[in-house]
């Protein structure tokens, strides 16, 4: 029996180290693989010093502040490279790698401001900062400081991670729930949690939606006139989560409207709420009751079609 | 959430209503009516000729605003006084700056600080600036000089003094939850509890607005010329959250998003290390007044 024992742990011991084996291998791979990403010198600019490589337990050691957005957004791995030239500003290459293209997306989408200048699936440019995304990767190439030389080597750095990245990765399905009409497509905010849902528009210091990483959340401005309405869907695992979490937001944010759904908010505008399956929707800002309501029933008519 | 959980909505904003109470929970800047007690002072100078055309920081004309700056918030006529108030000879002085390399503590700032606290009697030998260096220097030390740039931050909406001495926290992470309002808490470990001498924020090219995962983007910066001191952390961060709020509104035409700077308010209300609320700080303004904001 003894033996018999010391066999079995043998056998555990080994399996344990075959398995540690395996995962610093897999490690390493996509160490390799990240690095493989960017280039090593281009325009003159050339990687200077060691890359630094971070994980979700070691991004607060790169990020001073930001680390809980890349969190947020189910964030794996960064891959950061800094380029040196003489007498030009030093530029950062990072290379995260998310969980999902999804999330990818979310966190280009974090703080988009400007259109699309043609690298990856969607990119941004301003005063020597690039970001883009690209299949599972986000990336951002910032120069300390904008030249006529180091923005074209921040675009050329930008293209050739882009050429590198394969396949493209599909954008999150909730974004097809909203209505083309009137959309500001630099205002699209896709994120999971509360504090997405604080930092773009604060509804209230509770979690009155019921999100966390289970939860899809869009976040969008229609061009109303001289207004913009915010349009936010929010998806849930199921029905019965939608119906309680629209239940508490109903309750908390506009409990007169519980059942027209509809309301005039202290600021003279007007907001709206409506539970579909395992959907809520909520209307803020909007002009009028009709533009309110009419936002509301087009992401409706929009959920039925696309979901089907 | 329990049945009977308060909750504070965007429309309480809306309404005006329960001004302190919701600057409390969401850091929102707030003009509510004062309560009782005194006030926190603050001193705000600038000079228009602390940067030269390229940026350059000219040591002279800072050392002079900060001297003047330290003499006035103490109530002394001459600066060498007013820092012999800070500091005993017997001290071992830390100056706590900030190496974030977007943005430090200026070095010729630490520097003056250091000949400041020299000259009032400390050895040079128990004067050190560090950031995230030895825990132990700031372990052994008997007095703080806590220093650095005001820029808005991803997480706690503001990296001002209170948040300067995240890094003598075990786990720095524990703070980030709901903004970081646990701030202040920091405040009160050994490392640095009843130690802190003179808050200083330096606002001579502070961050309004950031972007990306460095939350750094130059187009943001701007030549505010300034230095804001006081011994009431809180105080100081509220004058310079105000200033980089109304930057913002102003370069923007409203008031981008940022993370809302929870951590101030509450570091007052809950946790008692100072006062947020701007009605409750008498606010010294010296020198150039163009732009100041506030």
């Amino acid at each position: 029996m003894a033996r018999r024992g010391s066999t079995v742990r043998n056998m555990k011991c080994t399996a344990f180290f075959l398995m540690l084996c395996l995962c610093l291998l897999l490690e390493g791979c996509e160490d390799r693989f990240m690095t493989g990403l960017i280039p090593e010198e281009l325009g003159g600019w050339k990687a200077d010093g060691q890359d630094g490589i971070y994980d979700r337990k070691t991004l607060y050691d790169y990020i001073d502040g930001a680390a809980e957005v890349y969190l947020a957004y189910d964030f794996q791995q960064v891959l950061a490279r800094r380029f040196v030239k003489f007498d030009q500003p030093a530029i950062t290459a990072d290379i995260f790698h998310m969980r999902s293209s999804e999330d990818a997306y979310g966190i280009f989408s974090f703080e988009r401001e400007a259109g699309d200048v043609g690298i990856g699936q969607d990119s941004e440019y301003a005063a020597g900062f690039l970001r883009f995304w690209k299949g599972k990767f986000f990336v951002s190439v910032l120069a300390d400081r904008e030249t006529p030389a180091s923005r074209e080597a921040v675009m050329g750095i930008g293209r050739a991670i882009a050429d590198k990245i394969k396949p493209d990765g599909a954008r999150p399905k909730i974004l097809t729930f909203l209505p083309p009409k009137d959309l500001i497509p630099t205002s699209i905010r896709y994120f999971h949690q509360k504090s997405g849902l604080d930092y773009h528009y604060f509804v209230a210091d509770k979690n009155v939606l019921g999100l966390d990483e289970k939860t899809d959340a869009v976040l969008a401005q229609y061009k109303m006139g001289k207004s913009k309405a915010r349009l936010l869907i929010v998806g849930y695992p199921n029905a019965n989560s939608a119906a309680t979490a629209f239940d508490t937001f109903m309750k908390a944010y506009m409990p007169e409207a519980r059942d027209t759904g509809v309301t005039q908010t202290e600021n003279g505008e007007w907001a709206a709420a409506q539970v579909r399956g395992s959907f809520v929707m909520a209307v803020f800002d909007a002009p009028s009751r009709e533009k309110a309501d009419g936002l509301i029933q087009a992401a409706i008519a929009k959920l039925e079609v696309e979901d089907e | 959430m329990t049945k009977d959980e308060h909750i504070i909505t965007r429309r309480d904003f809306m309404r005006g209503a329960a001004a302190a109470a919701l600057a409390a929970a969401v850091g929102f800047p707030t003009e509510a009516v004062a309560a009782a007690g005194e006030k926190s002072r603050v001193v705000l100078i600038r000079d228009p000729a602390v940067l030269d055309g390229k940026g350059k920081i000219d040591p002279s004309v800072l050392g002079h605003m900060l001297d003047e700056a330290a003499a006035k918030l103490l109530g002394k006529n001459r600066a060498a006084a007013a820092w012999k108030s800070l500091v005993k000879p017997t001290d071992m002085v830390g100056i706590k700056s900030n190496v974030w390399a977007r943005l430090p503590t200026p070095p010729e700032l630490e520097e003056i600080i250091r000949q400041r606290v020299v000259a009032a009697g400390v050895p040079a030998s128990k004067v050190f600036c560090d950031d995230r260096g030895s825990l132990d220097k700031f372990r052994a030390s008997t007095a703080l000089i806590n220093v650095r740039p005001a820029r808005t931050h991803h997480w706690s909406g503001m990296g001002g003094c209170i948040k300067n001495y995240i890094i003598f926290s075990p786990k720095p992470s524990q703070h980030h939850p709901d903004s970081c309002a646990s701030l202040a808490t920091v405040w009160d470990l050994p490392v640095v509890k009843g130690k802190t001498r003179l808050s200083i924020l330096v606002l001579l090219t502070p961050q309004f607005y950031g972007r990306g995962a460095h939350s750094f983007d130059p187009r943001y910066l701007w030549d505010y010329k300034g230095l804001a001191v006081s011994l009431d952390p809180v105080a100081v961060d509220a004058v310079g959250a105000h200033i980089l709020r109304t930057k913002r509104v102003r370069h923007f035409g409203e008031d981008k998003p940022i993370t809302p700077t929870t951590h101030i308010a509450v570091a007052d209300r809950k946790y008692h290390l100072g006062v947020s609320d701007l009605s409750r700080i008498e606010l010294i303004k010296l020198g150039w007044t163009k732009d100041a904001l506030i």
